[in-house]
């Protein structure tokens, strides 16, 4: 299976690469200027889109950390290890773009707002797994306390949203772009960018794996010392 | 069989130790009164004596407290090299898990009193005006810490400076139990009460991972 992925990188980077420069020319030629926010709010077309890839990096982690566990097979670490660093790209990329477009519109830079402190908690929670991997002594060891954590932080999610909400009682954000009713080009380019990142965050994905792949083959062929 | 044998096993040694030594909860205990003169000092004279602030506070310096005591948890049995004789347990490692657990949970419930002793004497909280609503909830908060603390203690003393990293490991999960936890020792100690949906939301935690812990524990110790 890790094969067939890593072959689809052929693929996927065309398509990564045509999805990102429509998206880009949608976002700046297509998408209208929004009346209130003026041209700062079309950073939603990045800020918003990044989310689904950072909940499917965290939820490929848990995937490949109970497969770890259950069959021992590196290849399943190896898309822990992938779904989280590629996930927490994206997820650095939602607390950076959000602060840029809160400052114009809210008038501060972060606000302790239910999505964006459940956001910044995930980021903590994939920041200590990676911290983990490169702590432990001996990678077996790693694979097996990794998996471990990433299954622990991923059943973690919904409580710290929930508590979190219960914390902070209500958010500035929209309930979702879908809901919220956008008129035509704006959920078109919407649309448009979601499915680009999502082809990004493959690409880099399969990526990620056939450099963990390598540097697998690599250590095994390295003498004993 | 062996199950509870070895989980009476575990949790009696932890708790003689404990008892014995007073390597653990002495430090704890020190450290409490420490942090909570700290803070008290350090926050404005208003906002320390506020009552919006004490829960809050309280359980910040059960946490950093809690700390200690479970990063010495299995820190202590790898220098000794009993670690090696945990992992021969003739049973489920799972119940290994629950020795270890549930001397935390009695460790930590012993310096809640303490934490509680000294905020009722520094910060004149009477915890008297909700005794089991705070009992509950300071049953169900060391739970959750001491299970989650418990499990992530293992997985910090493979790892190379494990004083560092189990506060980056241990905080963003149990973040959850401070907030749920504060929140309703706040209403408990305002006269409120406490909305069902916040018990449920404590106890789940508890429940899901103490399953958790008990199933993955066995690779924890493995490795």
């Amino acid at each position: 299976m890790e094969e067939r992925l890593i072959r689809s990188a052929r693929v996927l980077g065309p398509l990564a690469l045509l999805g990102v420069a429509v998206w880009l020319g949608m976002v700046v030629f297509v998408a209208p200027v929004e009346r209130v926010q003026g041209v700062v709010q079309k950073i939603f077309y990045v800020h918003v889109p990044c989310a689904p890839p950072a909940y499917l990096g965290f939820i490929l982690t848990a995937i490949g950390g109970l497969g770890f566990l259950r069959t021992r097979k590196e290849q399943w670490d190896r898309l822990a290890l992938s779904g989280a660093e590629v996930g927490l790209v994206f997820c650095t990329l939602i607390l950076l773009t959000g602060p840029i477009w809160a400052k114009p519109v809210w008038g501060h830079w972060w606000v302790w707002d239910l999505r964006l402190t459940s956001t910044l908690v995930l980021w903590f929670i994939y920041v200590a797994y990676l911290f983990l991997r490169a702590f432990v002594i001996g990678s077996d060891a790693a694979r097996t306390l990794a998996s471990v954590y990433g299954i622990v932080g991923t059943a973690a999610i919904p409580f710290v949203y929930y508590a979190v909400d219960l914390a902070r009682g209500s958010t500035l954000h929209p309930s979702s772009p879908a809901r919220e009713g956008l008129p035509g080009l704006m959920a078109a380019t919407w649309v448009v960018a979601a499915v680009a990142l999502l082809l990004v965050f493959a690409y880099l994905l399969v990526r990620r794996l056939e450099v963990a792949r390598l540097e697998a083959q690599l250590l095994a062929r390295e003498p004993a010392r | 069989m062996n199950g509870p044998r070895v989980f009476a096993a575990v949790l009696g040694k932890d708790l003689r130790l404990d008892l014995r030594s007073w390597d653990r909860l002495g430090p704890m205990a020190v450290f409490a009164a420490l942090v909570m003169v700290l803070l008290s000092t350090a926050l404005p004279t208003a906002s320390a004596a506020s009552p919006g602030w004490i829960p809050a506070l309280v359980w910040m310096v059960f946490l950093l407290t809690s700390l200690l005591g479970l990063g010495r948890s299995f820190q202590a049995e790898s220098e000794q090299g009993t670690i090696v004789l945990l992992t021969q347990a003739p049973c489920d490692r799972g119940w290994v898990f629950l020795g270890k657990a549930t001397a935390n949970w009695l460790a930590l419930l012993g310096v809640e009193l303490w934490t509680a002793f000294l905020c009722w004497v520094l910060l004149d909280v009477e915890w008297g005006v909700a005794w089991p609503e705070i009992l509950g909830v300071g049953l169900l908060g060391a739970l959750g810490l001491a299970v989650v603390g418990t499990l992530l203690s293992a997985l910090a003393c493979a790892a190379r400076f494990p004083v560092f990293l189990l506060p980056v490991l241990l905080f963003p999960l149990v973040l959850p139990v401070l907030v749920l936890a504060s929140r309703m020792t706040g209403e408990a100690l305002a006269g409120d009460q406490i909305a069902s949906a916040m018990w449920v939301g404590l106890a789940l935690y508890d429940w899901v991972f103490l399953l958790i812990a008990y199933f993955v524990f066995d690779y924890v110790l493995e490795d």
